[in-house]
């Protein structure tokens, strides 16, 4: 009789790969808050209070310029992140209020405009509009939706998590399973669901910035420096702010992803 | 030796071990066993999770999981494994995969593949309109995919058949009728079979031998208790009811906008009576999962009534203003008509106990708020003890309560489940497949600590399972559900040994280890059949039970039937 085994290909098992996002998530923690603090401390490697930019020393003007980005990509994204979770509990409040029609609308609008170029709309805002505030909330809106559609993902998970029932059965009010179950469960998904903001923002400020539409070049901007050093063929100029703009998404990236494994059941 | 002489001149069983040892790092998982399988005969090894079932078909197979190691030796013949769960790849069309399967193994192309893979499903019972080879496993019904695989098997030919958990997860009546087909086929074809499962997974029907995979030795089974652990006390009077509950849920409004609905229970009566242990029996589809639900109210049902004490829970239960009053200052009222006082009465235990936790706070947090909000009479600087006590009762110590829900394991946290339902000194225990998520042993402690508890507290218990023995062992009562309606109740003893609806007789037979009499697949909730909804499976059905519900109709005192033939023999 013929020799039988298992063939080797119709039977693959995914490999399960538990908190393998951990380690990365912690690394991007720590590059990007080294490499915040190194643009927090550039100021002291440029001599003196005026730095012409174009002449100082390529990696400091590149740390110079990440305080822009950096900065403007963390309000953005506290704006992108807040908007976007605000979002998603607006859909689960109407869920429960009004019924799930209200709440299914909601939440398929975010999931709609997840899939749009909003990109494309801060470049649009930065020519247009003067004040970085305004360009600040326009790139949070880009961000907003995939906020809201993982934010609300992990909320009506939750809203139909055990033990609620439990804690109903318990006896205990709606509103006191709500701020003793509900609230203290949904406090980590959220902040990993806001979390999904930074690399987006980040993103389209320095894309915005590239094309020369984005931060005033008073605030310094990666996307700016790079695209300047292209447009004057300088590899000198180009490769510091690029580079450390790569890093930075990379870190956002691995912040975002390491975040929402967490989250997820092993 | 003479022995060795008669079995030298035998032909060679397909399986042969000798004295096959199997370690863990330093954990002995089977010690020298010596095993021997002839040619048609069906072997069912049982074992607990984690007994080394899986590594024991693994050596014989000889592929040994990772760092798992082997000394003895082990003989086997061409032999085909069905890994645990089946390990189709979800996505890719079940032809394409049987066909590499059985081309790889007797190199035939895909179009004699399938035409043995046809005969094969021929023989597992599957009706030709429900082959669907160009759809993915994923899109296939859990039975079907098991019944693929079983034919895939069977077009293969192997000379011995090595299943790890085969049909696991299935319903009893469709699992053992698939199992009994696989080991029709065994023997009639002169293959080795040895399935291995867990001992609730009903293996030890079809197979001509049992062995049980207890502390790394191949022994026989120990039976199960069948008698419940004391005598039962007579039951008081009726102190729970439910009138014509029914439980729809709203589906996405049809074509023309017009309000959809699905009904999954359709108007069930039922009394619980004190110190009345009844069982739900059904398996999935049946709803008695969301019975069990609407006799707790949670959520409270959408037609008929729940009474608790003379109370309506229902109305209790829905807020003045909105039926749903989530989220705001509406439901604070401590003890809205009754319905605290009542939840103090009735308390649930999950099906999944570990997810009945929240994972954000110790169980003694947990509990200390439970007695908080049920058990007001009972000091702040009280609960610590009651907590302790109510944690030795279900079998935990007290150091427990300091403890994670994450920190727990499957059992310990169904135990903690226990410990919380009787915290409040209930009435009435309702429990949802309580013991489902733990395997043999744990199980059966889990069990004999519930009916301790229930009779050291004289508790009315309510039990949903689709195990029909268990269920009904230290049951007074029984009730089988069908597609969310009552097919048969009766009285324990009744339904354990005559019962007289198909349903009830095939869950029976099933428990039994044997055939159900019931062909084809359960119908999904969606496409339910116009009459009684057994009858595309029943063995008695005819014209008329497709015109009409069979209605409950009492054949004795206390028990009541709904089947319009129930007295026609299952023969004729
Ligand atoms: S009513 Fe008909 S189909 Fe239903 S169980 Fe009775 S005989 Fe079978």
């Amino acid at each position: 009789m013929a020799e039988y085994d298992q063939p080797p290909l119709s039977h693959p098992v995914p490999p399960d790969t538990p908190r393998a996002g951990f380690a990365r998530g912690l690394s991007g923690a720590a590059i990007l808050a080294a490499l915040a603090l190194a643009c927090a401390a550039a100021p002291l490697m440029a001599d003196g209070s005026a730095v012409h930019r174009l002449d100082a020393d390529p990696v400091a003007a590149a740390l110079l310029d990440g305080r822009g980005s950096l900065s403007f990509a963390l309000l953005a994204a506290v704006l992108g992140g807040l908007l976007g979770i605000g979002w998603a509990l607006l859909a689960g409040m109407l869920g429960t209020l009004t019924g799930s029609r209200a709440e299914r609308r909601t939440i398929a609008a975010a999931q709609r405009m997840a899939g749009w170029p909003l990109a494309l709309l801060v470049p649009l805002a930065g020519g247009l509009m003067g004040p970085v505030w305004l360009l600040a909330l326009v790139t949070a809106l880009t961000a907003a939706p995939a906020v809201a559609t993982l934010a609300h993902a992990e909320l009506s998970g939750l809203m139909r998590a055990e033990f609620l029932t439990a804690a109903r059965a318990a006896g205990l009010a709606e509103g006191e399973v709500v701020r003793r179950h509900l609230i203290p469960n949904l406090a980590r998904p959220l902040l990993a669901a806001g979390v999904l903001a930074l690399p987006r923002v980040l993103a389209a400020e320095s894309f915005a910035s590239l094309l020369g539409l984005g931060l005033p070049p008073a605030l310094g901007s990666w996307g700016a420096s790079v695209g300047l050093a292209a447009r004057l063929g300088d590899p000198v100029a180009f490769v510091p702010p690029a580079l450390l703009l790569a890093l930075a998404l990379w870190a956002a990236c691995a912040i975002a992803d390491g975040m929402a494994a967490g989250q997820r059941k092993p | 030796m003479t022995d060795a002489s008669v079995l030298g001149a035998t032909k060679p069983a397909p399986v042969e071990t000798e004295a096959l040892t199997l370690m863990l790092g330093d954990r002995v998982l089977l010690d020298r066993a010596t095993l021997r399988v002839e040619r048609g005969q069906v072997l069912a090894i049982t074992g607990g999770a984690g007994s080394g079932k899986t590594a024991l078909l693994g050596a014989l197979a000889g592929r040994l999981p990772a760092g798992v190691d082997m000394a003895g030796s082990a003989r086997i013949d061409g032999h085909l494994l069905i890994a645990q769960g089946g390990r189709l790849a979800p996505r890719r069309p079940l032809a394409l995969q049987v066909a590499e399967v059985v081309g790889h193994h007797l190199g035939l192309d895909l179009r004699s593949s399938l035409r043995r893979m046809a005969d094969g499903l021929d023989r597992m019972g599957v009706p030709a309109a429900a082959r669907r080879f160009d759809l993915p496993p994923e899109q296939l019904p859990e039975q079907l995919r098991w019944a693929c695989l079983f034919a895939m098997a069977v077009a293969v030919g192997p000379a011995v058949l090595l299943a790890d958990a085969p049909a696991a997860g299935l319903d009893p009546t469709v699992r053992l009728r698939l199992l009994h087909r696989l080991a029709d086929w065994a023997r009639a074809d002169g293959v080795a079979l040895v399935l291995a499962g867990r001992p609730e997974d009903g293996l030890a029907g079809p197979a001509d031998r049992v062995l049980a995979l207890r502390r790394a030795r191949l022994l026989p089974p120990s039976p199960a208790r069948t008698e419940p652990l004391a005598p039962l006390e007579q039951p008081g009077a009726a102190r729970l009811h439910a009138r014509g509950v029914g439980m729809s849920y709203p589906l996405a409004p049809g074509p023309r906008g017009e309000a959809r609905s699905l009904a999954v229970l359709h108007g069930i009566d039922l009394d619980v009576r004190t110190g009345e242990t009844l069982a739900l029996l059904g398996e999935t589809g049946s709803a008695k999962a969301t019975l069990a639900r609407s006799l707790l109210c949670l959520p409270p049902p959408t037609a008929g009534a729940v009474v608790w004490m003379g109370r309506d829970l229902m109305a209790a239960s829905a807020p003045p203003a909105a039926a749903d009053g989530r989220g705001d200052g509406r439901g604070d009222d401590p003890d809205r008509g009754g319905l605290r006082r009542a939840r103090r009465d009735l308390q649930p235990l999950f099906p999944d106990p570990a997810a009945s936790f929240d994972p954000a706070m110790t169980l003694g947090a947990q509990f200390g708020l439970v007695l908080e909000s049920l058990r007001p009479d009972i000091a702040a600087d009280r609960r610590d003890h009651r907590i302790d006590e109510a944690l030795e009762e279900a079998g935990l110590r007290p150091e427990a309560a300091l403890r994670w829900p994450s920190a727990l394991s499957v059992a310990e946290a169904a135990h903690a489940g226990l410990a919380r339902a009787i915290l409040s000194e209930p009435r009435v225990l309702i429990a949802d497949e309580p013991a489902s998520s733990l395997s043999a042993e744990e199980r059966e402690t889990f069990l004999d600590t519930l009916m301790a508890v229930r009779d050291r507290r004289r508790l009315s218990l309510v039990l949903a399972t689709e195990r029909y023995d268990e269920g009904l062992r230290d049951a007074h009562r029984g009730v089988v559900m069908l597609a969310g309606r009552v097919v048969e109740s009766a009285d324990a003893g009744t339904l354990r040994t005559a019962p007289l609806h198909p349903y009830s007789r095939a869950m029976l037979a099933a428990a039994q280890g044997e055939r159900p009499a019931l062909e084809g697949d359960a119908p999904s909730a969606f496409a339910q059949p116009a009459g009684c909804p057994l009858r595309r499976r029943c063995p008695l059905a005819r014209e008329f039970c497709a015109q009409a519900v069979p209605t409950l109709e009492e054949v004795a005192p206390g028990h009541h039937v709904a089947c319009h033939y129930w007295d026609t023999p299952t023969d004729g």
